[in-house]
Parts: C-alpha cells; sequence; structure tokens
C-alpha cells in the first residue's frame, strides 16, 4: 500500500522540512523517508505534523484557543500549540517514543481493537477476559481496546457477541495506554525528562484527571498517559463546563468531532 | 416508498451527524453513504441507527445489518417502509 501525504502549502512545506531535520522523515515526501523508521511510527511522525499544520493554519485566520484538550499522541502537537515546547521538540519527542516503543515491544504483536456500540461494563468484562485493557473511553459507546493482537483479536469477537454494533482491529507497536506500558518505562522517562517544559501560555487540560498541566506536571503526566486510558469524554464534558463553546479539531479527521457529536446527543451527564 | 420519506430521511442525516453546509436537497438518493459518497463510518453509522430508531422506531439490529440499510438514501428509506410499526 502506498501512502499519500498532503499537507497545505507553505505551512506543510515548512512543518515538513522541519519533520525532515529532526527525524529524518518528511511526510511531504515519501520518497525522502527514513526507511529505518517503522510505518507506524512514520504515522504517529505524520499526525503530530497534521495538527502543528492545523493549529498554523487556525492561527493564521485569527481562531486561537481559550483551552486545550488533547487526546492521546495529540499531547505532543498540544504542548506545541500551548507554548510548553517547540514544534521541533514535538516532533522529536514523536519520533523518539515511537522508536523506543518499536524496540521495547518488538518480541510480540500488538492491536489495538475499536469497538463501537457496546456499554461499558460488558466492554471491560470482556476485555478483562481476554487479558487486554480498554484504552480509550471516548463516548458511553465507543472504546479503544489495547493488547496483544491475538488477544484483542478475541475480545472484540467476545464484543460483537454480545452485541457490539461494529468491531475493527488495528496492529499497533504497543499496548498504548496500559500497565503493559511500564515495561518500556525507563526509557520513555529519560525522553521525557531530556526536554524544558515552559509554563503553558494556553491552559492544558490532561485527559487523564481532567487537570490543568503546569509546566513541572508535564514530564510525568507524558509518561502516565502512556500507561493510563484516555478519558475523553470526561475531557470534552470538563471542557464544556469550563465554558468553552466551540471546538476544532486540530488534527487528522474528525473522529473527536464525532464524539464530542455522540455524548452532546446524550445530554447532560 | 413515497418521496416524502425520503426527505425525512436526508433530514434526519442531516440533523443527527451535524452536517453543515448542506441541505437535504444536495443529498443524492442513491449515492453511497459510506466511502465515496458522505464519507460516512462506523460512529456515523452508530448515530445513525439511534436517530433511525428514535425517529422511526425503526431498529438495525448490527453492523451486518448496517451495511445493507445505510447503503444509501433510497435503501435507508426502504427499510424504514418495510420495519416501521
Amino acid at each position: 500500500m502506498r501512502h499519500e501525504y498532503l499537507f497545505p502549502e507553505q505551512h506543510g512545506e515548512q512543518i515538513g522540512t522541519l519533520a525532515r531535520s529532526v527525524t529524518g522523515f518528511n511526510p511531504l515526501s515519501c520518497q525522502e523517508s527514513d526507511v529505518t523508521l517503522s510505518e507506524h511510527v512514520r504515522l504517529q511522525i505524520y499526525g503530530t505534523a497534521v495538527s502543528l499544520c492545523r493549529a498554523r493554519e487556525l492561527r493564521a485566520v485569527g481562531q486561537n484557543p481559550d483551552l486545550i484538550i488533547e487526546h492521546s499522541m495529540g499531547i505532543y502537537p498540544a504542548l506545541a500549540v500551548c507554548g510548553s515546547i517547540s514544534e521541533q521538540d514535538a516532533l522529536a519527542m514523536t519520533a523518539r517514543v515511537g522508536v523506543v516503543l518499536t524496540e521495547a515491544f518488538s518480541g510480540l504483536r500488538y492491536a489495538l481493537g475499536c469497538l463501537v456500540g457496546l456499554a461499558e461494563e460488558p466492554a471491560r468484562s470482556a476485555a478483562a477476559r481476554h487479558g487486554v485493557y480498554l484504552a480509550n473511553y471516548n463516548t458511553s459507546r465507543h472504546f479503544l481496546l489495547a493488547g496483544e493482537h491475538a488477544a484483542v483479536m478475541a475480545a472484540l469477537e467476545a464484543c460483537s457477541a454480545a452485541g457490539a454494533f461494529s468491531v475493527s482491529l488495528f496492529e499497533c507497536d504497543a499496548p498504548l495506554h496500559t500497565p503493559d506500558m511500564a515495561e518500556a518505562a525507563a526509557e520513555l522517562r529519560k525522553i521525557f525528562d531530556d526536554y524544558h517544559y515552559a509554563e503553558p501560555a494556553v491552559p492544558l487540560l490532561e485527559h487523564i484527571s481532567q487537570k490543568h498541566l503546569a509546566a513541572v506536571d508535564i514530564p510525568v503526566f507524558l509518561l502516565d498517559e502512556l500507561l493510563h486510558p484516555v478519558w475523553w469524554q470526561r475531557s470534552y464534558q470538563a471542557a464544556r463546563s469550563l465554558g468553552c463553546t466551540v471546538f476544532s479539531e486540530v488534527g487528522a479527521g474528525d473522529a473527536l468531532k464525532k464524539f464530542n457529536r455522540w455524548i452532546d446527543s446524550e445530554g447532560a451527564p | 416508498m413515497s418521496e416524502e420519506l425520503i426527505s425525512k430521511v436526508k433530514q434526519m442525516i442531516i440533523d443527527s451527524l451535524r452536517i453543515e453546509g448542506m441541505s437535504a436537497d444536495e443529498i443524492d438518493t442513491d449515492a453511497p453513504l459510506f466511502g465515496d459518497g458522505l464519507g460516512l463510518d462506523s460512529i456515523d453509522a452508530l448515530q445513525l441507527v439511534v436517530a433511525m430508531e428514535k425517529e422511526f422506531g425503526v431498529v438495525v439490529p448490527d453492523a451486518a445489518t448496517g451495511t445493507v440499510v445505510f447503503a444509501s438514501v433510497r435503501s435507508m428509506a426502504g427499510y424504514i417502509a418495510e420495519h416501521a410499526q
């Protein structure tokens, strides 16, 4: 399969060049890619690059955020957008984390299981029975499972049997957002301790306990968030309760916008 | 099935999926809703399942049925006409 990465002119070219200088991979040009990076790592860099481009576009038309909330790997560009680290550091951190995870978990196959339509309790029960975890609590009916490939597949089959509307499986390099990530904690901590974090110029709400991140909290959170699930519904509702009414998804795709739509359709908790 | 039902289905799609900048008239009755058509995905599908149940009292029990039902506006209207109480 051939992936084409499309960026808007100007911002895309600048971010692409920046990405190549710090990661060896330019999302603008597959021919210039560093082939030593796995496809998953390149996709992660691509994701960060897209978010940085999109944020620049929004700023260019005067759309400046009052609050930033983040989801999973979106924390790296979010840190750059809130002014805590540079765009260059966000791209480098994304690549370094990806490489460490690829190496640390190279012995087994891992997967993410996308689960739509099942409630939390049966989803959690199916995950526990098969030794995998709920890694993302996106809405009351949208979850992501994480763990070993075969176990995630078995858990998804159990979820289908329990009445899930749809399930799908994606390969990944590591058991993201699960306690199993502790295996790579020492190496990851070294990465996060390598950077200087300024106080966020725009308030940044984290996805574990929905607190505002201060500079001193950031390296700790960066490790914690890889070992804990993403609580998107709680984060979105926290932002709502803080008075946010307009949300711009700053990345590839529009999954968060759709999750938010679902959460809104269910009304206040 | 009636044109009125087809129009209602189109409006339900726009309202439940919060599609901006498009009116019901602009949705092609026979175009695919997923992939190349409106570009919907499984998150949208579940939202449509809930909307169909709420608005028409019709249940789409699983993704396999959904694949057939949500092929186009016409297939959705046909399913509703067949299953509405």
